[in-house]
């Protein structure tokens, strides 16, 4: 008698290897790349993103008339970004032939050093922001008329500037330049800290299984 | 993914994980990768479950999603059955297996639409009307006419074959 579909099926999955299930040893491996992918497509898409903001801030610091500050302010964020992407590269070098473990715990590496580095450079970039914003707004056109005011009492004035608020800037940017690289950290954390959790959470795991 | 997640929670579906996977595949390394991924997405995905529905019933589903979107992506790469069927592989491995009813039964699930493959594979599995259309997405009132048709179908290419 002809066997139905049913049958067949039946009959030849009752025969043990139809169903031996393939060794699944290399989800880690996935898990890992699936990761750091993650994170250089963040990577990438926050140098475009640095390359756009700073683009659009000089193209509008042309229209206000501060071209010296939104050339100064392009200049620095073009070199962020080049460093962005020197580092991606050395992120792309990281042997991906190593066992998930190592791997993982090399981009960790990577991350710490990275955020060290740009600590160091973050030390003269965050200052020259912020003065570079500074007097770029205080001499552009859309803040004649507060210049205007301001220059009503001399006292308060200094090489065109107004004291007390070039004191408060100055101070922030010192501020900004001795606690860059914990500036740096919590921004690095508001960006990327999905990604960083779920490293610590795999590398965890994987240490914990090693143990 | 650990151990115990992968034994506890996937290890006791893995049979219609490897089912569905071997209808969407052809040759034993693609099965290897697909069941791999799904394995993986389970995993990765496991907090969206919800328990809405059964786990099993989410294991399907997921299983399925995944091996329809390898699929296209292997389409989009422009790998086609011929191509990957020129990789001069022994039958037995190439099927992954030894009983030939079966075997034949595969080619011919291999030749439904993609969407068939997976009604086909749940009502094999004894799955009910309801949890067919759960799984696949469709209304439940089709489900019946839909397998009937599909079994003429194999039928039909088993014939073929068998002829």
């Amino acid at each position: 008698m002809e066997k139905s579909i049913e049958n067949i099926w039946k009959d030849g999955f009752l025969k043990g290897e139809a169903l031996v299930a393939p060794k699944v040893n290399d989800l880690y491996n996935r898990k890992s790349l699936h990761i750091i992918d993650k994170f250089m497509k963040l990577f990438k898409i926050n140098i475009w993103a640095i390359i756009g903001f700073s683009t659009a801030l000089f193209i509008w610091a042309y229209f206000i008339n501060a071209l010296l500050a939104g050339s100064i302010i392009l200049v620095m964020m073009l070199y962020v970004s080049f460093t962005a992407y020197r580092e991606m590269k050395a992120l792309g070098n990281i042997d991906k032939g190593q066992n998930s473990l190592s791997y993982l715990s090399s981009f960790k590496t990577w991350i710490e050093s990275s955020i060290e580095r740009y600590g160091r450079m973050y030390r003269i970039v965050y200052p020259g922001l912020i003065l570079c914003f500074y007097f770029g707004l205080w001499f552009s056109d859309i803040f004649i008329e507060i210049r205007e005011i301001v220059a009503k009492n001399p006292s308060e004035m200094l090489w065109g500037v107004h004291i007390y608020s070039t004191i408060v800037i100055l101070i922030s940017a010192i501020i900004m330049s001795v606690f860059s690289k914990a500036i740096h950290r919590q921004d690095v954390q508001s960006v990327y800290g999905g990604i960083l959790g779920k490293l610590n959470e795999a590398l965890a795991e994987m240490k914990e299984l090693q143990e | 993914m650990s151990n115990d997640f992968y034994t506890s929670s996937i290890l006791p579906h893995a049979g219609i994980i490897i089912k569905i996977c071997r209808a969407y595949t052809d040759n034993q390394e693609d099965f290897e990768d697909y069941y791999q991924e799904v394995c993986f997405q389970i995993w990765r995905s496991r907090d969206n479950f919800n328990n809405q529905s059964k786990w099993s019933t989410w294991i399907y589903r997921l299983s399925v999603n995944v091996c329809l979107t390898l699929l296209k992506t292997k389409k989009k790469k422009g790998i086609t059955l011929s191509e990957s069927q020129a990789v001069d592989i022994p039958e037995e491995a190439h099927t992954g297996f030894s009983d030939e009813l079966l075997k034949q039964l595969y080619e011919a699930i291999r030749q439904l639409s993609e969407i068939d493959r997976a009604v086909i594979l749940l009502y094999l599995e004894e799955k009910s009307y309801q949890e067919i259309s759960e799984i696949i997405g469709t209304n439940a009132n089709n489900i019946g006419v839909r397998i009937k048709r599909i079994k003429e179908r194999l039928k039909k290419l088993l014939d073929g074959k068998v002829n």
